[in-house]
């Protein structure tokens, strides 16, 4: 709501012009109305030649009038009322022609037969837009005159001015009716008549607004809407960017450096005796939980500083964990024993709550169901299980899965289970319609993430590529990621940064792979760890904090390269062969 | 070692002699003529569960070739090779497409084959009987 109210300067200067009508030849000749022609002289400046052909900036494609006026309008609506009118004479670049500046006193006036008359000799080519705007002119006078009761005369405006126009009838109908009741016709406040006209005639500038030209009638805040996008530009061509939107400025080109991205090792954990298979941050960031060949999981514990520290050691299994799941509130875990057992977790106290098994066969995949109220599992027999979390068996769907090593996930909104039913196959499964989609892929599928919206799905595959599908609606592919090495192992990735902007994934080759999400672009690989990186987890409440798991049997905590004094001790330099490492044995 | 990927074969299959891990398929058989240094090698259409190793030039029998040894990813012993490229036009029908010793895989019905003491040893090369 730009409008403002008019102030001295430029209601002395409108009627001045109105005097002497000034043909300002810039946008109305480009109209090509007659208008000017028929009008006096050209406001002499010297320094201007004030054709639509001057333009400014190095391109050459910014019009010098446009820019000056749509400074001027910007002056205008932050209150610079003073600064708007220099601004216009200084530069000869009146922000509305004489005749609309006139045009726009009269609306603000309420002198409606002017306005009228104004409006026609603007000299807008489109006719509809004359009617329209005209319609509207006159509604308002009908409006105004039915307020202070003259109903004669309302009604003589609209058998007389407002039916000649010939559109909107609808709207003309409604207005004869309000004639009969006037109660029933719109008042926008019930507050004195002279704010109320003014408020209504506000809108009525608002709506000409959008019939009018933007040449005519400059729209309001243009100059922040451009600024605006060039900002929105910007940010998304950064390819680092991993920063809160504050922190965009005017004064240079936001692009992020490498710095934004966590790319120093800030700590170790070092709690695991084997090989670490996977890791989860949890939905609040508070905690991270790993599992690990060694038969146990570990809950970690993010201290206010950002140091991590062990938690609970979750002894219980007597296989390799392969997985460890949040439920939704982050109070509870489950764990999953390969082709053993699941076991459900209560985080603070660390106690095993319950088991669930099925006999003679095992789960080598699972998940919360998303009212926490079940846990689903693909089991060695290729059927996917859910149970109640009591334990009870509450479905079980079979035949669906050829390989027995597969991932299976259930979307927050509890509506698709998603699992790989073919080699190269995934298969979204709608619960309550009882229909599938199906993801083809090229290659084999090694496993697979969603994202936090669940809009978008993030598959690996067998012959080292990442590819990330569109799965609203028809799944489309969207973006293919490459870079990490993958052979034997099942090398986890996942979404992390500002808007999940960044993929993240472990690599055979010991390094964590960082890719822009939208360009595909690799943009860091960390090394650090002695042995393949199997997992990653991004914090999802802190944009700077990556976790990683590794067959070295540690999990390293990925930063910020920015040496904080306060946490010199915890901190870790890159090229660390010989710098101090600071070892957290996490008790 | 990470958790690994293997995947389960149907059918009848010829599986890594160490370790069981499903290689190839009886039905992916292309030729069952190939030698090797320990003796026979059959060449595969495709095999599953294998990782690859550097390629190199090697001189075969039957001409240059560019090959990759090919490892079983569970155990990691070396099954056999892949022919990425052949340098003559008349063995192009290889590239693509692997060889796996007999003597490192175990067979549909568990056989095995054994290398005869005085096994014959032919320079690592490969050669078609026609």
């Amino acid at each position: 709501m730009g409008v403002v109210e008019d102030t001295e300067p430029p209601l002395k200067r409108a009627k001045t012009l109105a005097d002497e009508p000034n043909g300002f030849s810039g946008n109305s000749s480009v109209r090509g109305s007659s208008v000017n022609s028929s009008l006096g002289d050209l406001m002499a400046r010297p320094l201007t030649s004030q054709g639509d052909e001057e333009t400014i900036g190095s391109k050459g494609v910014i019009r010098k009038s446009e820019f000056v006026r749509i400074i001027t309008k910007a002056l205008y609506s932050l209150g610079y009322d003073k600064a708007g009118a220099m601004l216009e004479e200084e530069s000869g670049f009146p922000l509305h022609n004489s005749i609309v500046k006139v045009f726009l006193q009269q609306v603000k006036d309420g002198k409606w037969d002017e306005s009228v008359v104004s409006l026609h000799r603007i000299g807008l080519p489109d006719e509809t837009a004359v009617k329209s705007a005209s319609f509207l002119l006159l509604e308002q006078k009908f409006f105004e005159l039915l307020k202070i009761e003259k109903i004669v005369d309302a009604l003589g405006t609209l058998r007389n001015e407002i039916v000649p126009l010939h559109i909107n009838s609808k709207r003309v109908h409604e207005l004869a009716s309000s004639l009969i009741s006037p109660s029933n016709f719109i008042s926008h406040t019930s507050s004195a008549p002279g704010k109320e006209s003014v408020n209504a005639r506000s809108k009525v500038l608002e709506e000409l607004q959008n019939l009018l030209p933007a040449s005519v009638m400059i729209p309001e805040k243009r100059l922040e809407y451009l600024v605006e996008n060039s900002l929105h530009i910007q940010r998304d061509s950064c390819v680092f960017h991993n920063t809160l939107d504050s922190d965009l400025s005017l004064f240079s080109d936001h692009q992020c450096g490498k710095h934004q991205i966590p790319s120093q090792t800030v700590q170790i954990l070092e709690s695991h005796t084997d090989e670490v298979w996977f890791l989860q941050f949890s939905h609040n960031g508070k905690y991270l939980a790993s599992s690990s060949k060694d038969q146990t999981a570990i809950i970690w514990e993010i201290n206010a500083d950002g140091h991590i520290s062990l938690k609970h050691t979750l002894v219980g299994h007597q296989k390799p964990v392969i997985a460890i799941l949040w439920s939704h509130d982050d109070r509870q875990v489950i764990t999953c024993g390969a082709e053993e057992v699941i076991r459900r977790w209560d985080v603070d106290s660390g106690d095993c709550v319950h088991t669930y098994e099925k006999g003679g066969m095992g789960p080598i995949s699972c998940g919360w169901s998303p009212d926490g109220q079940g846990i689903i599992a693909g089991m060695t027999d290729r059927s996917i299980c859910m149970w109640d979390l009591d334990g009870r068996e509450m479905e079980c769907w079979k035949g669906q899965r050829t390989q027995k090593v597969s991932d299976i996930a259930m979307t927050d909104d509890g509506k698709w289970l998603v699992s790989v039913c073919k080699d190269s196959v995934i298969s979204l499964f709608d619960r309550e319609a009882n229909l599938e989609r199906l993801i083809e892929e090229e290659d084999m599928i090694t496993s697979f993430s969603l994202s936090n919206d669940n809009k978008y799905l993030l598959v690996n595959l067998l012959n080292q590529e990442i590819r990330l599908w569109n799965i609203e609606g028809d799944p489309k592919i969207v973006s293919r990621y490459k870079g990490h090495k993958r052979s034997r192992f099942i090398i986890r990735s996942c979404f992390g940064g500002y808007k999940q902007g960044f993929i993240a994934s472990g690599s055979e080759d010991s390094q964590v792979y960082i890719w822009h999400r939208s360009t595909g672009k690799l943009i860091v690989e960390l090394p650090g760890h002695a042995g393949a990186v199997n997992c990653v987890s991004w914090n999802p409440t802190n944009l700077h904090m990556l976790a990683s798991a590794s067959d070295d049997g540690t999990i390293r905590i990925w930063g910020l390269d920015r040496i904080n004094p306060q946490n010199q001790k915890k901190q870790v330099q890159a090229s660390s062969s010989n710098g101090v490492l600071h070892r957290c044995n996490g008790n | 070692m990470g958790r690994l990927f293997v995947v389960n074969l149907e059918g009848k299959i010829y599986s890594c002699k160490h370790c069981k891990t499903h290689l190839a398929l009886c039905e992916d058989i292309i030729s069952k003529s190939f030698h090797c240094k320990h003796g026979k090698a059959y060449l595969f259409n495709k095999v599953a569960n294998v990782s690859i190793g550097e390629t190199e030039e090697r001189m075969m029998m039957t001409g240059k070739h560019t090959v990759a040894d090919i490892f079983c990813v569970s155990c990691g012993s070396i099954v056999g090779w892949r022919y990425e490229t052949a340098h003559e036009k008349s063995q192009k029908y290889k590239e693509g497409k692997s060889v796996l010793e007999r003597f490192k895989i175990s067979g549909p019905d568990g056989s095995n084959y054994w290398v005869s003491s005085q096994g014959r040893h032919i320079g690592g090369s490969d050669a078609d009987d026609v």
